[in-house]
């Protein structure tokens, strides 16, 4: 089976913004999301795209999975740009149809080819954001293998193309995000995205919001975040990683159950909660979620260091 | 979506004359006429639905007829004048069911001496069928502009009694607003409750939130069963005045911001970032908004013209 990616949080930039980019590997990103497309005005396209490798460079120093979201209007001069290595995926914005998806794979494969990556490497992350994207959503999510995740379509673009205000104060892509889950679900993909919760102000650094919704969404099932703003990324990655308490119960009801099974029995009581083998399905993911988790944040937090240590070492010869 | 703007569709009876003789000053933007459920009244509904559509016509609103498979033939065929603008079909159930419903009207068209194509249908879905297959019900037919639910209707077919506590029909609405936007048709619906149970007892205020929130749901227009709708749903479908000059600062900013080589300029005083989407949605609303305002234009002046005419029809004293 495929190792489980960890894609708690995710800060998405203009790849030609070098305050954002340069440090961007301080921000504790599970990913990071260079922009190519919306955030970067068209006279900066091409110059935009001779920033990639600088910021895979950047992103990798923290030990970031490195994104880079392409514009759907230049697939192949945006691919030959972002397709490097050290690139984990490639976000494709406002797909509408299995043949853009297809199309891209083909372009990150020959890519692949003649960078001498092995293929496959690279990801494709697909945004749903026209109601047509939402209407083709199945024929997208199943046009290429490189797809391993899934979200609804919601945010500003789709709320312009559904001709609505956001921040109203109720969940409008309620639609949407079923169309999304079930998708994803049905095609054994990881589902992208978050629960709903009513947000009027449109915060994109509200850090108390990032962390209640990221706390639902992972009791939800949902296990990814992202965001604009570096203040949600330290409450995404708290709350979609298990807490010592949540792993401690979750391995007394694996030890309960293993008894349970032992003794023949399908299911029992523990602490006034009934124990069955989905219960006990359910505490061996979060004790698996839970470790993935850490190891993910010793990895990133190593990286940081080796990186701040070398920056020392070289201000200390710079003053020497 | 199609640019035509089309927020309120005011329903009268055609047997209703005083209904029928005043619906013109009701500053609707489109009134649907109804013969009404009864196969008894229909022929005498038919015999003054051509007066009925000139009349209604008079306030520059576009005139529908409300009609379903067994009768679209004849009720389009009686209605058959150059101020019709097409017809509001109940029931459509497949594409197949609009295609008959296209070459019907082709034939009306042709048999009236009216331009071919220039009737346009309204597909109101009643059924489970209708909803499930929605993409091919508006496929079917250029002639489609607009589609909804037949709220009543859907909930016979599906046994629901209507409850003000929680709406039966979300998946459903949600359906009809992605795929008719999807394919630039134009969705039509009111939030729960009142589209379920639109004769239930209402204040003004309420109807303007509800109809806020059914264009907060992806919706462009509502059905309208009384006149005292049609203002509220003017004002909910089309850009909300006080934000126009927020959107006219977004695209200065923005375009500020791109003369200086970056596409994300943060709003003063605010943590939101303008970058494409923000501008795009900034220049959508207003253009909606100067075709909202063209369109109230259009409507004022045909009034107008109206008052004249009935004016000089009357023997002074």
């Amino acid at each position: 089976m495929t190792k489980r990616r960890i894609r708690r949080s995710g800060l998405t930039m203009p790849i030609n913004n070098p305050r954002f980019v340069d440090r961007s590997w301080t921000r504790d990103c599970d990913y990071l999301n260079f922009d190519l497309e919306d955030s970067v005005p068209q006279s900066q396209k091409e110059y935009a795209r001779s920033l990639v490798p600088r910021a895979v460079e950047m992103g990798l120093k923290g030990a970031a999975e490195v994104c880079v979201r392409i514009n759907c209007a230049y697939p192949e001069a945006d691919v030959e740009a972002a397709a490097l290595p050290g690139v984990s995926q490639i976000n494709f914005p406002k797909a509408e149809s299995g043949e853009q998806i297809r199309g891209l794979d083909a372009l990150i494969t020959e890519m692949e080819r003649r960078g001498g990556i092995r293929p496959g490497t690279i990801r494709i992350g697909v945004a749903i954001e026209t109601a047509l994207g939402v209407a083709n959503s199945y024929e997208i999510a199943s046009a290429s293998e490189r797809i391993d995740s899934f979200g609804p379509g919601t945010g500003y673009d789709m709320s312009m193309d559904m001709g609505i205000e956001m921040f109203v104060g109720f969940d409008q892509f309620f639609y949407n995000r079923g169309e999304g889950e079930l998708i994803a679900l049905a095609l054994g993909l990881e589902r992208d995205g978050g629960v709903y919760m009513p947000d009027t102000t449109g915060d994109v650094g509200d850090s108390s919001l990032a962390l209640a919704r990221a706390r639902a969404s992972r009791m939800a099932g949902l296990r990814s975040g992202g965001g604009l703003h570096p203040n949600v990324v330290a409450p995404q990655n708290a709350g979609l990683t298990p807490t010592p308490e949540e792993v401690g119960e979750a391995r007394g009801i694996l030890r309960f159950f293993e008894e349970l099974d032992a003794a023949g029995e399908a299911e029992g009581a523990l602490n006034g909660k009934t124990v069955d083998r989905y219960e006990s399905a359910r505490a061996a993911e979060l004790i698996s979620w839970a470790d993935a988790c850490a190891l993910r944040d010793a990895e990133k937090a190593a990286a940081r260091q080796r990186e701040t240590e070398r920056i020392a070492r070289e201000e200390g010869r710079e003053t020497a | 979506m199609i640019p035509f703007v089309r927020r309120s569709l005011l329903t009268v009876s055609v047997l209703d004359e005083d209904a029928v003789a005043s619906t013109w000053t009701r500053n609707a933007d489109a009134i649907i006429l109804d013969l009404g459920a009864d196969a008894r009244d229909r022929p005498a509904a038919r015999r003054v639905l051509a007066d009925a559509v000139t009349a209604a016509a008079m306030g520059g609103s576009e005139t529908f007829v409300l009609t379903n498979a067994a009768s679209a033939y004849a009720d389009a065929r009686a209605a058959a004048v150059p101020e019709l603008s097409g017809v509001a079909y109940v029931g459509a159930e497949s594409g197949e069911d609009m295609e008959r419903l296209d070459a019907a009207l082709s034939e009306i068209e042709r048999e009236s001496g009216l331009p071919l194509g220039c009737l346009s249908v309204i597909a109101l879905l009643d059924s489970g069928a209708g909803v499930w297959n929605i993409r091919e019900i508006i496929r079917a037919s250029p002639r489609t502009t607009s589609v909804g639910l037949d709220d009543a209707g859907l909930r016979r077919a599906l046994g629901i009694s209507p409850s003000a506590d929680f709406d039966p029909f979300e998946y459903a609405k949600g359906r009809v607003v992605i795929e008719a936007r999807a394919r630039n048709v134009q969705p039509i619906g009111m939030a729960h409750p009142y589209g379920a149970s639109p004769a239930d007892g209402f204040g003004d205020s309420e109807i303007a939130r509800l109809a806020l929130r059914s264009k907060n749901l992806g919706f462009a227009g509502a059905i309208c069963p009384r006149p005292s709708w049609v203002s509220h749903c003017n004002r909910a479908f089309a850009p909300a005045e006080d934000k126009l000059e927020f959107y006219r600062e977004t695209r200065r900013l923005f375009a500020d911001g791109v003369a200086r080589d970056t596409a994300a300029v943060p709003y003063p005083g605010t943590t939101m970032m303008i970058d494409v989407p923000v501008d795009e949605n900034a220049r959508v609303n207003l253009e909606l908004w100067e075709l909202c305002a063209e369109r109230e234009s259009q409507k004022a002046a045909a009034r107008e013209l109206a008052k004249l005419r009935l004016e000089a029809r009357t023997p002074s004293s």
